[in-house]
């Protein structure tokens, strides 16, 4: 073990009526599985109000962020749940990945698998050249046989510090821009017409000063049951 | 940007997840003009995601901006 921690701050949102199953680790080796050094759970509302604090055994290999979060989400809906883990570089050379699966619960959709969204922490400093301040992310649709309400949802991971993030979503030629303001932790879902003069929704770009927890989400119409839960794609510009 | 707490009252926050700072070593950093500390150069440049936090810790310490 080396003598100094690594740390990754991530996180995801959680609804009401979701089975939400989060693996602590997604890395495996030959010789097992490796463990994280120590896991913190906060959970907080949309306001950015802290509702839940939860050290989380490391040794625990899927935690039911579900059922942990039943009765805060069942009083305040969405929620935003921050990973606050501690690693040896040595363990995890690049950073440690939580995945997860996600069902509504008595609902015949399919379940879905994501990557957490890692949000502050894991590039380590060897790569201190590869500094890009603007964090663009792009997310490109394609028309699916159901009919689906698509959003992204943004979350604000600092402690201090406000944020805002302009969301760009493009209709054929047409660009529509929404600007979204984050105070510290707080998050948001941000709903994306689903057609524009005519044009239908065909990408969206997030634009943000710093890193923000970020997912791209499509529900099913008429039920809201969640078809897609997935990260947005990072790009340099 | 704004701010909710104070930061100064939050020393033992770790502020860059990736250099690993912490609030109280950029605080003093700033006291005794000695930001950036050496091999804390890439602090707020790497992933990004405390460059908010750092920014407004810088203004309130006093210490200068990131380049």
């Amino acid at each position: 073990m080396s003598n100094s921690l690594s740390a990754l701050l991530s996180a995801t949102f959680h609804e009401p009526g979701y089975e939400h199953l989060v693996e602590l680790v997604h890395q495996r080796d030959p010789a097992g599985r490796r463990r994280l050094t120590s896991l913190d759970l906060s959970v907080f509302d949309a306001d950015g109000k802290l509702l839940h604090e939860h050290p989380v055994e490391t040794g625990v290999e899927t935690l039911d962020l579900g059922a942990l979060l039943a009765p805060i989400a069942g009083q305040h809906g969405r929620v935003m749940a921050v990973f606050d883990a501690r690693y040896d570089d040595i363990a995890f050379p690049y950073r440690p990945h939580h995945y997860a699966y996600l069902h509504r619960k008595g609902s015949a959709t399919p379940a879905l698998y994501y990557a957490v969204s890692a949000a502050l922490g894991g590039v380590p400093d060897r790569l201190g050249n590869v500094s890009r301040l603007n964090n663009f992310d792009t997310y490109v649709f394609r028309g699916g046989p159901h009919a689906t309400q698509y959003s992204v949802m943004l979350g604000n991971l600092g402690r201090f510090a406000s944020a805002e993030a302009q969301v760009f979503t493009y209709y054929g030629a047409a660009r529509v821009e929404r600007t979204v303001a984050l105070a510290p932790r707080a998050h948001a879902e941000v709903a994306l017409a689903p057609e524009h003069g005519g044009q239908r929704l065909t990408r969206v770009e997030t634009k943000s000063l710093f890193r923000l927890a970020s997912y791209v989400v499509g529900r099913r119409k008429p039920s809201g049951d969640l078809i897609l839960f997935d990260h947005l794609f990072t790009f340099f510009k | 940007m704004t701010t909710r707490a104070d930061p100064a009252a939050h020393d033992a926050v770790i502020l860059c997840y990736c250099t690993m700072l912490t609030v109280a070593e950029l605080r003093r950093a700033c006291a005794s003009g000695r930001w950036p500390l050496q091999g804390k150069e890439n602090t707020g440049k790497l992933c990004t995601g405390c460059l908010g936090d750092l920014l407004l810790c810088l203004r309130e310490f006093g210490g200068r901006n990131v380049e």
